[in-house]
């Protein structure tokens, strides 16, 4: 059973926010812990997932933006 | 080639301050999926969410162009932010949540593209992608707020603590309880988890 601590410091480590001195224990522990090193391993997949599923916007929309920022560089 | 193209975030800020449009359409490009993502999980509309995905792009064009950006922080988590408070204030205004159907009578969150790949590992990849976004939407508001924040509005688990007024620990549980619940909801809609489907 993976302690809360534990789990949360691996939602840190997937998201890159986990300290230094952290990181490297929970990194050792990844090689020892398999199930551990299989719930980061899901974690990893999910992010990955989650990427995937990010929507891109309109040519349209992205050219009125653009547009927009160009028009106040010329009016100063 | 483009010089802009490996530049930080904060290095394109600059230049954009400086006269350089070519900068700003750099971090646009970057950050736009994100920005528009952001949005889009929360009105459910994507005309909705081109028109707010402008209107934040906008504000930031405006306080960078008017010497009011803050550099202490991302670029992408401050735009991010500007998304997310625009997206809150207009699901605020509006009061309901509909769930937006096209003409065709496919939901709004069924039209993605990708631009490699063949026809059927896109339509897999297409329906995978759809099926996740409608299940993120069926997570507790809580949970959905954190994943949304921290997955695609970039904040990072302290920024998310401070925005919605909890600890950190909480932030976390809660991001914690996400994933797991989006996993299980996921096997119960057999979902693939495979490796293969997740690689652009």
């Amino acid at each position: 059973m993976i302690q809360t601590s534990t789990q949360n410091e691996l939602i840190q480590y997937v998201y890159d926010e986990l300290a230094d001195d952290a990181c490297a224990q929970l990194e050792s522990a990844l090689m020892q812990d398999s199930e551990l090193a299989e719930g980061c391993s899901d974690l990893l997949l999910l992010q990955q997932l989650l990427d995937g599923a990010a929507k891109a916007p309109s040519e349209r929309s992205v050219q009125n933006i653009l547009n927009y920022s160009k028009s106040l560089s010329l009016q100063s | 080639m483009n010089t802009t193209t490996q530049m930080s975030d904060s290095a394109l800020v600059s230049l954009y301050i400086a006269g350089n449009e070519g900068a700003f359409e750099q971090l646009v490009n970057r950050h736009k999926n994100k920005v528009y993502t952001t949005i889009l999980l929360i009105v459910k509309d994507s005309y909705t969410a081109e028109d707010l995905m402008q209107d934040a792009f906008i504000k930031a064009i405006h306080t960078m162009k008017g010497g009011r950006y803050n550099e202490e922080g991302k670029f992408s988590s401050w735009i991010c932010r500007i998304a997310h408070n625009l997206a809150i204030d207009h699901f605020r205004k509006e009061k309901r949540s509909p769930v937006i159907t096209l003409e065709d009578g496919s939901n709004v969150f069924n039209n993605m593209s990708f631009s490699e790949d063949s026809a059927e590992s896109l339509q897999i990849k297409e329906d995978t992608h759809a099926r996740l976004r409608e299940l993120i939407q069926t997570l507790p508001q809580s949970q959905r707020e954190v994943l949304m924040m921290r997955h695609y509005a970039e904040m990072s688990f302290q920024e998310i603590a401070d925005a919605t007024g909890v600890s950190i620990n909480t932030a976390l549980g809660r991001m914690r309880y996400a994933l797991i619940n989006l996993r299980k909801k996921m096997l119960n809609s057999n979902i693939a988890y495979d490796t293969n489907l997740y690689s652009e």
